[in-house]
């Protein structure tokens, strides 16, 4: 089992790592009182391109828990209780169309109701740039096993723009962009090397979102 | 044989109450058998056999969404036109669904299951003259990775007939044939109330 010492100091060499970029824009300043909420609603598009449940799912869990946790309100309930205005193709697309959302009746008398203060719009995705190398599997009589090596690098990329629905405006954007190579190396059985670039950015926006909501940033 | 490649789906979901202006009219809603019990199958190559049932979730869904968008709503069992049939009522409504489709990402190469419905309102007025015929298209589509392809596919129609009623809810007031339809039922401009949420 010697000649697998070389194989396997490689294959900890290439363990998956992300490298993350997160930029901010300020157009507002911000500050959440106790008791109020934020909404965190993943952008929807019928072309090939949809912000993933689980990137939106993966900042909520992130901002809820810590030393200052956002109060959230579910988007699958926010949606419910607003049906038909954040629906794909009614939502607002920018902060400049909640004057006219707001002037329908019922939307403002919930909105405080609920006390929402912001509505942060995730909008991006996680793509596989390039992807490469082989493996092969075999299974005999004697036994079997994979040998080789897979790589596919994956770039995340995604922005929140928050809104103010108190005052009505637009606070700020947020980006978070990240990169990474995973492997899948194949030592009698195949050994999965993750980089996971989608929850470096998840992370990167998180902490950013938390800081500006806050006011801090 | 058959049965083990057929995936069946009986769409499930919520039921949201629109929060919409309520159109001050009177209405009679006449649901056909096909639209109450609408199914829909098909065969695709190395997807099987999909056998979908949405008459159930599609009926409930409509009947929440007229129920907010009108004074008032009744289910009439057969279109009447006559004006003694009509009773106190200002109008007929003839929902029905003309189309259905949906993909996988094995067809469609992407990453998602997606879902379109495409639905046709008819409305007559009092007299059994037909103030309007809209067709109305809701899309829908679900994460292929997160569920499971008959999951994934009831995602996607529930979102499809959600994003047809959100047009229908939000569009329906503001077509000048049911503007005109509401001075006819009125005498007087296109009036609306409060939604009474």
């Amino acid at each position: 089992m010697r000649w697998m010492l070389p194989l396997l100091a490689v294959f900890t060499l290439l363990s998956g790592c992300a490298s993350s970029r997160v930029e901010q824009v300020r157009e507002a300043s911000t500050g959440i009182n106790h008791g109020e909420a934020l909404v965190l609603l993943g952008r929807a598009s019928y072309n090939d391109k949809q912000t993933e449940e689980s990137f939106t799912d993966c900042i909520a869990a992130a901002l809820s828990r810590g030393d200052d946790p956002i109060r959230l309100i579910p988007p699958k309930q926010f949606k419910d209780e607003f049906y038909p205005w954040f629906e794909p193709r009614t939502a607002p697309t920018s902060a400049d169309e909640l004057g006219r959302l707001f002037a329908q009746p019922g939307v403002r008398e919930r909105i405080n109701e609920a006390r929402v203060r912001y509505l942060a719009w995730i909008d991006g995705d996680t793509v596989t740039i390039d992807s490469g190398g082989s493996m092969s599997c075999t299974i005999s009589t004697f036994g079997g096993g994979c040998f080789g090596i897979t790589y596919w690098e994956e770039d995340a990329s995604y922005e929140a723009s928050i809104w103010d629905l108190q005052s009505m405006t637009s606070t700020g954007q947020i980006s978070a962009d990240a990169t990474g190579t995973s492997y899948l190396a194949g030592l009698i059985v195949p050994i999965p090397i993750p980089a996971r670039p989608d929850n470096a950015a998840c992370q990167g926006l998180a902490n950013q979102l938390r800081e500006f909501i806050l006011g801090e940033g | 044989m058959i049965s083990a490649c057929t995936t069946s789906v009986v769409v499930e979901g919520t039921v949201p109450t629109p929060l919409v202006t309520r159109i001050p009219a009177r209405v009679g809603v006449f649901y056909t058998e096909d639209f109450r019990n609408f199914r829909y199958q098909e065969e695709i190559r190395d997807a099987g056999t999909w056998d979908i049932d949405l008459g159930s979730q599609n009926l409930s869904f409509f009947r929440n969404l007229t129920e907010a968008l009108f004074t008032s709503v009744e289910e009439v069992p057969e279109p009447t036109f006559t004006a003694e049939e009509m009773g106190d009522l200002d109008g007929i409504m003839i929902p029905s669904i003309e189309k259905y489709g949906f993909l996988t990402p094995s067809i469609s190469g992407l990453k998602f299951y997606s879902a379109s419905i495409e639905y046709r309102i008819v409305m007559h007025d009092k007299s059994g003259k037909k103030i309007g015929d809209w067709n109305i298209i809701g899309y829908g589509k679900s994460e292929g990775g997160v569920f499971s392809r008959d999951e994934a596919i009831n995602e996607a129609t529930v979102l499809a007939i959600r994003d047809g009623g959100a047009r229908i809810a939000i569009e329906l007031i503001d077509r000048p044939s049911v503007q005109a339809w509401l001075r006819e039922v009125h005498g007087m401009a296109g009036q609306t109330e409060g939604a009474g949420l």
